[in-house]
């Protein structure tokens, strides 16, 4: 069915739900005021008790007025490091990687301590993009669940040891060892594979064994047949005009998504409606992924049908008779089209495929033959290494360990024992080997089962390097010294291999610089000293050399057999990688964990994902009449779990889906019990494959106690239906209620919050919504307040442009606003009563067909109205505006009465109903988010990551985007010092620099001729509620797609 | 009867206005005591004799020929050079390049209650108590007192005046009872006092003063106006940047392009301490801190390898030495005596006194000095701003810091002292491009519609430059 009137954002706004309606703004309803009443102790209580409590208040207060002001110290260095002075930040040039996953990026470390990561614009890989899994690392950093020593096992119960104790311990099980095995994750870096070289050197029977958490077997094992090497080819979506993705998340998670990202945006902004050229993306899948989500048309199959999809391209293009039998008529019909276009399109298209069958990824790697794909638009001399795990050996390894013939296994930072499909396998044949070490970060499932644990150090305390792509280099320097006793995987390597590494203070430096000498400077011609060559690298934080030669492709036999058939059962579910937790590498990451999955709004838990039906009548049913937060038993396997779902448009009938990476049973504080466990049903025969045909799916078991999705929280713009069926503000229906007179302002039913077209209607619609904001401004300029305007153009004016055809809402910039702002975590429960802090939230929209509909992502910070409705309800000016165009929040001024927050149009502000950044001293007030002992945050080794720049606001408060002004003045000042007129360029937001697409522009309107000021020469620009006068400073795009919409399925 | 209660009470008014009246000048000198701090005292020496940045003031009125030519140079000292006034000339002459802030926004009342003040503080009728004289003292405790003795008068006038107008209308009262021919029963003096209406008169009061003292006790907390701690060094900067002049930022490097000044490292002291190894004052008791934390030795001139490890015996040992030739040296003996050991002892355990703490047990590693200038959290402040870019002395806000012997807090560091200048502080637009985006504002100042851009102009009073 065609919702061809509206955008909507989830099923409760399209049908118009009463309870919704009721509960759209939070900040109204007395639900949290009744719900934080029963769950405080402190709240309850009689009279006698308040008046006990506010004697002592009182008592307290007198007795802390009367008393001396604390002494404070200032302790300057003893020989101050003529590169740190204390208040301006340094930013040192790093790499963040944690097994295939990559970017190069600039650590702001401030008196000494990482605070902040950048993206680093010199990479020609990550080119200044970063995700929201690089800005969160550095929370890792100090995470209070890491291992600070050596520990042994008595038992399964740990105690800590010295290094000596340890190296003697291993060396000693080593030199014994008739076999030893490395087992890691996907290794980048030529300064490790140098290291195991070393340590091999030393014990010759040793086997390293790589796998990866999502597993890319398949398409390594294709790659190796057709050209030669386990490789991925090196994917240019910036060239490609076509782009067909057969459940590839390549934007989010899958392979190198910053990147891609980065390349794929490029194919998808307009400068104006003039000309207008962009890609076309079709994504084959069950569950919309966020890269299917940015897709212009959705090819809706099975998990079980992803063969037989890629069968029905590869006969349509490469011309074969491979079986598609089972596959369902519609996605036929669309790939054939498809497969048309593709045509027209050689050399300019790409296609790519999540699946892990060998077969099936043969029949892509042909397809992009047949296309001359290979040499285009997906190089293979810059090949990606950025996956190379390899699922046969590990097979063979779990083989032996339950043979009993593998005598000291080191896991190297890995964490099979619940991330890889075979884990039951691998913890049974763990058990039999003899000397079990993990060099491990923390505790997780696997070194908790292990003998020795060797603790290891995070990225920014290490030295190291990486090469995602050949030719591509990148160095790890360490931004801060080692907080604990750890060691890094390759010191740590070394050292059992009896390296003598007793007289150098940094080791590493030299182990590093000098497998760099004998390599890489040999080989270039740029640098005349080695000094020159590597202080400019680590300079720049990234080294490119000529890369690999192409390889060529060669013919390999496609055993059709093998191509999964379509199964024939009701009911089949998927597993899916998150942007925020991976395959739990992530898990212990509060910041991560809060983030709200893009798609489903989810946080703090897998939510199984279930398709919603119309009913013909007002209602969107899920499947078996399930609701938004039901609990329900999924049995997968003959195994049953007790899930929450979601109900998710525009996943296929007949499927569900479920993330992998939650249900961790040893993962810390934050990331321990939440969700389910997946990865047991992703073994599939001896091969990991990610769905499963064997599902049955139970009736609501009632409610999850904490429903912690966040897609129906501050809303605006909604659309209600009046008595007589007229669409008209929700807001206005209240106020009609009031009145009797609905939607007596006129200019407000149709309010503008998104506006999306399709390319060929883009002149159209950008007419009607020029037309439109010409109506607007027109009554706007009729007001009795007139002649503001001008203030602003004296001195700066800042102002944002967020273009929505680039952003494919990957989170990074919510992530990196927590990090620049000090933005508390709350956890699940609190998210559940619609307390997220987060101040930049990405709103999602859908649109067009509901069974299978377009999504825009909306980024939703506060507006900084030059006419804000918030500062003139505020009874003690805590929220005022500057000359300068900003909505500042005062926070030492705030009463809490929360009236600005009612008052918000956009509904961005954010209230500290408790004590979130356990900054006083009633631990009553202070959540846990996780059941944790000291509550996250309370902690002195968390506290380092604070921005020393920005306040840490209390219980009570409201807080909202500040435009990063700590930045803004920042920026200012670097040009008043320098004597010149400030540049956009010196004032950027945290958000605009963590953005991979470049989606956020910040700067100042009054500049003209610079970036933000170019960008608002488009005519696609419009701003949300322009009609309601409250002149935001925020322009957002019209979204554009590029659907066919002949392709139905 | 009637007629005379008239009489009384016109009488009483004349008096009271008449004190109203005596009090009116008095509030003129008072008014001109804050516009003097608000706007000379920063140049203008508050003795009104000595001269500063600006010259002595005392006379200033007799040394212009007439009120109008002063009052307009007060307001607009340059443009009276311009116009060639010859005691504007003299004064440009003597002090340029040095130029008067012109103050334009000033009435003549205020300039007439600032004079006031300044001949008032000149001839010792107003002004600060004096150290020397006990006749000056005293004088200046009489007009105190008399000061307040008029408020004290004008709280009895009004009190009187309050009790005469109570009786009237208990007579008048007493009348009305009288003529309708009820029992009229006067209230004693014990019942007027317990009475509602006194009563509640009375707390009322009570509650208003008290009110008016908690707000401004309030206001008050947390701020270290005149904090002056001992320091772990008896580090002078009245030797330092007074007698050596040695520029304030050659230590608290930080001031000019960071937001903390920084309190320097001891390697920085060690820059000049390598060769100055005994203080002129105290010896060897102090620099020897220094080179206790930092492991030079003196004798040696050479620094303590692995200082951090070196054992706290050894440290002794080296120190002592040192103390103890320096004691034999200054002392002429041929080596120490029983007296001179024990100054030696006393004088290390000092020292460690001073290096360590309950967390510090080591006398090796930074030196801990009490923090003075404490903003709150919710503050940002940033010197680079204020040095760099505002070209302001240090002694702005931190006063004559060159002059003293232990610093202390010269300024208030509230908000209301930071707003107050930021109102009246011009911006430095010349000479940086920076400010061309103001250009309304160039255009005012070359149209001479504005004389200056003040902080406050370009947004330095809003919330969010100081607190986000």
């Amino acid at each position: 069915m065609k919702n061809n009137k509206n955008i909507w954002i989830g099923e409760k706004d399209l049908t118009q739900q009463e309870e919704f309606l009721n509960e759209l703004d939070q900040e109204k309803s007395l639900m949290n005021l009744e719900s934080t009443a029963d769950s405080l102790p402190s709240m309850k209580g009689n009279r006698r008790d308040f008046l006990k409590v506010m004697g002592f208040g009182i008592g307290a207060a007198t007795i802390a007025a009367g008393c001396d002001i604390p002494v404070k110290r200032a302790i300057p260095y003893v020989v101050k490091p003529d590169t740190i002075v204390p208040g301006v930040a340094n930013y040192y040039a790093s790499t963040y990687v944690n097994g295939g996953d990559y970017c190069s990026v600039l650590v702001k470390t401030r008196e000494g301590r990482p605070i902040k990561i950048e993206g680093n614009i010199s990479s020609n890989v990550t080119k200044g993009g970063t995700s929201a899994r690089t800005q969160a690392s550095v929370l890792s950093l100090y995470d209070t669940n890491r291992y600070r020593e050596p520990q042994k096992s008595n038992e399964g119960v740990f105690g800590s040891m010295t290094w000596s104790e340890l190296d003697k311990m291993v060396m000693d099980a080593l030199s014994s060892s008739a076999s030893i095995k490395l087992l890691s994750n996907t290794i980048m870096s030529p300064m490790t594979f140098k290291a195991i070289e070393d340590f091999k050197a030393k014990y010759p029977n040793v086997e390293l064994v790589s796998y990866d958490p999502v597993s890319f077997h398949g398409a390594l094992t294709a790659n190796e047949k057709s050209f030669g090497e386990r490789v991925m080819p090196d994917y240019r979506f910036d060239k490609a005009d076509y782009i067909v993705s057969f459940g590839a998340d390549f934007l989010g998670t899958w392979l190198s998504p910053i990147e891609f990202a980065k390349d794929y945006a490029s194919k998808r902004v307009m400068k104006n409606s003039k000309n207008a050229k962009m890609s076309r993306h079709v994504q084959v899948e069950s569950h919309m992924s966020m890269t299917g989500s940015n897709a212009d048309n959705r090819i809706l199959v099975k998990p079980s049908e992803q063969g037989a999809a890629i069968a029905q391209l590869y006969n349509s293009v490469v011309g074969g008779s491979a079986p598609t039998s089972g596959l369902n008529e519609k996605a036929k019909e669309a790939l054939t089209k498809v497969a048309q276009q593709l045509k027209q399109n050689a050399g300019k298209s790409i296609v790519v495929s999540a699946s892990n069958n060998v077969d099936e990824q043969l029949m892509v790697n042909a397809i992009n033959q047949a296309l001359s794909n290979y040499g285009n638009t997906m190089m293979m001399a810059s090949a990606s290494l950025q996956r190379t795990g390899d699922d046969a050996k590990l097979m063979s390894l779990i083989k032996e360990m339950n043979a009993g013939s593998v005598s000291t296994l080191v896991v190297l930072d890995c964490n099979p024992a619940y991330d890889c499909a075979y884990s039951s396998d691998f913890v049974k044949g763990l058990s039999k080997v003899k000397t079990k070490v993990a060099v491990s970060y923390s505790a997780n499932e696997t070194s908790v089962l292990c003998d020795l644990v060797a603790p290891k150090h995070h990225y920014l305390e290490s030295w190291g390097d990486a090469m995602p792509k050949k030719g591509s280099y990148s160095l790890i320097q360490p931004t801060i010294a080692p907080l604990f006793s750890t060691r890094q995987t390759e010191e740590t390597l070394l050292r059992w291999a009896g390296v003598d590494m007793s007289s150098d203070e940094q080791p590493m430096y030299s182990y590093l610089t000098n497998n760099w000498k004998n390599s890489l400077f040999a080989s270039q011609s740029k640098y005349l000293s080695f000094d020159n060559f590597i202080n400019n690298t680590l300079h720049d934080g990234v080294f490119m050399s000529a890369p690999g030669s192409e390889l060529s492709y060669s013919e390999a036999g496609i055993n059709f057999s093998n191509v999964t058939k379509p199964a024939n059962s009701e009911l089949e579910v998927s597993f899916f990688e998150t942007i925020a937790q991976g395959n739990g590498e992530y898990s212990n990451n509060p910041w991560l964990m809060e983030m709200s999955d893009p798609v489903a709004r989810t946080s703090w838990g897998n939510y199984l994902a279930i398709p919603v039906h119309f009913d013909g009548y007002n209602k969107m049913v899920g499947l078996n009449d399930l609701d938004d937060g039901d609990l329900v038993n999924i049995t997968i396997n003959g195994k049953e779990l007790t899930v929450a779902v979601v109900k998710q448009f525009g996943q296929m009938p007949g499927t569900v889906a479920l993330a992998l990476g939650y249900g961790r049973t040893e993962a810390g504080d934050c990331g321990t019990g939440i969700g389910v466990d997946v990865n047991p049903f992703t073994n599939q025969n001896g091969n990991t494959s990610y769905y499963s045909a064997d599902v049955q799916l139970g009736s609501s078991l009632g409610k999850e106690k904490h429903y912690s999705c966040v897609q129906y929280h501050h809303t605006y713009g909604v659309k209600a239906l009046d008595n007589d069926g007229n669409m008209v503000n929700a807001d206005e229906q209240a106020l009609g209620m009031a009145y009797g007179q609905a939607g007596y302002q006129g200019a407000l039913t149709d309010r503008s919050v998104v506006y999306t077209t399709n390319l060929k209607d883009l002149g159209e619609e950008v007419e009607k919504v020029q037309e439109k904001r010409k109506d607007a401004q027109f009554l706007n300029s009729k007001q009795i307040y007139r002649g503001f305007d001008a203030k602003y153009e004296n001195g700066h004016h800042w102002g944002m442009h967020v273009d929505l055809n680039a952003c494919i809402g990957c989170g990074a910039c919510t992530v990196a606003c927590m990090a620049e702002n000090n933005v508390p975590v709350v956890g699940k429960k609190e998210v559940s009563r619609h307390h997220e802090m987060a101040w930049l939230r990405i709103d999602r929209y859908f649109y067009g067909e509901l069974e299978n509909p377009n999504t825009v992502y909306h980024p939703m910070m506060c507006q900084h109205c030059d006419n804000a409705p918030c500062e003139n309800v505020c009874p003690v000016n805590a929220t005022s505006h500057s000359t300068e165009g900003l909505n500042q929040m005062t926070y030492n001024r705030c009463v809490g009465t929360r009236y600005c927050a009612n008052n918000c149009p956009y509904k961005v502000r954010r209230f500290n109903w408790l004590d979130y950044t356990t900054a006083d001293i009633f631990p009553v007030n202070q959540p846990t988010l996780n059941g944790e002992k000291t509550p996250f945050g309370a902690d002195d080794l968390t506290r380092m990551v604070l921005n020393p720049d920005v306040t840490v606001r209390v219980r009570g408060v409201i807080e909202k985007c500040s435009f990063c002004v700590q930045r803004l003045q920042e920026g200012k000042l670097t040009a008043k010092k320098e004597g010149r007129k400030l540049r956009d360029a010196d004032v950027k937001s945290a958000c605009q620099t963590a953005c991979p697409t470049g989606a956020i522009t910040f700067g100042d309107f009054n500049n003209k001729g610079d970036v933000l000021d170019t960008k608002l020469q488009s005519d696609l620009n419009y701003i949300a509620l322009e009609e309601i006068n409250v002149r935001s400073s925020v322009t957002y795009t019209i979204k554009v797609n590029n659907r066919d919409e002949s392709i139905t399925a | 009867m009637k007629s005379n209660h008239l009489r009384r009470f016109g009488f009483l008014l004349v008096f009271a206005f008449g004190i109203l009246f005596a009090a009116q000048a008095q509030v003129s000198a008072d008014a001109g005591k804050t516009l003097f701090k608000n706007y000379c005292a920063s140049c203008h020496a508050k003795d009104m004799k000595s001269a500063a940045t600006g010259p002595a003031l005392a006379g200033a009125q007799e040394r212009w020929a007439d009120d109008e030519a002063l009052y307009n140079w007060i307001r607009n000292s340059q443009g009276m050079i311009a116009s060639g006034n010859p005691r504007a000339v003299e004064l440009w002459n003597q002090y340029k390049p040095t130029v008067m802030t012109a103050f334009p926004d000033l009435t003549d009342d205020e300039i007439g209650s600032l004079l006031a003040f300044i001949n008032g503080t000149a001839d010792g009728s107003l002004g600060p108590k004096k150290e020397v004289g006990s006749d000056i003292s005293a004088s200046s405790t009489v007009s105190k007192s008399s000061s307040n003795w008029l408020y004290y008068l004008l709280f009895a006038g009004l009190a009187v005046l309050a009790f005469i107008l109570a009786r009237i209308i208990n007579s008048l009262n007493k009348i009305e009872a009288l003529k309708e021919g009820k029992k009229y029963h006067d209230k004693t003096v014990m019942e007027t006092i317990f009475s509602k209406g006194f009563v509640s008169f009375l707390v009322f009061a009570l509650v208003i003063i008290g009110v008016y003292f908690l707000a401004t006790n309030a206001m008050h907390l947390g701020r270290q106006q005149g904090y002056q701690p001992d320091q772990p060094i008896k580090f002078s900067h009245a030797t330092h940047a007074g007698v050596n002049k040695i520029d304030c930022q050659y230590c608290h490097d930080g001031a000019r392009r960071s937001k903390h000044s920084v309190i320097p490292s001891a390697s920085t002291c060690m820059n000049c301490h390598r060769a100055i190894k005994k203080g002129s004052k105290y010896g060897t008791a102090e620099i020897t801190k220094i080179y206790a934390s930092i492991g030079y030795n003196p004798i040696t001139n050479t620094y303590i390898q692995n200082y951090e490890n070196y054992p706290q015996d050894s440290i002794k040992a080296v120190y002592s030495e040192w103390i103890s030739q320096n004691y034999v040296e200054d002392n002429e003996l041929a080596a120490i005596d029983a007296e001179g050991q024990l100054f030696v002892d006393n004088q290390w355990s000092d020292i460690v006194a001073s290096l360590t703490n309950n967390v510090k047990k080591q006398v090796q590693g930074p030196i801990e000095w009490t923090r003075i200038h404490n903003l709150p959290d919710h503050v940002y402040f940033n010197h680079s701003q204020h040095v760099t870019v505002g070209k302001l002395e240090c002694q702005t806000c931190h006063g004559k810091v060159e002059e003293m012997e232990v610093v202390e807090q010269a300024s208030p560091l509230s908000m209301g002292w930071c707003i107050n200048c930021h109102r009246q502080t011009a911006v430095q637009f010349a000479n940086n491009p920076y400010y061309d985006s103001y250009q309304a504002f160039h255009d005012e100042m070359k149209a001479g519609q504005i004389e200056k851009v003040t902080v406050a102009d370009i947004g330095g009073l809003e919330c969010q430059k100081c607190h986000y």
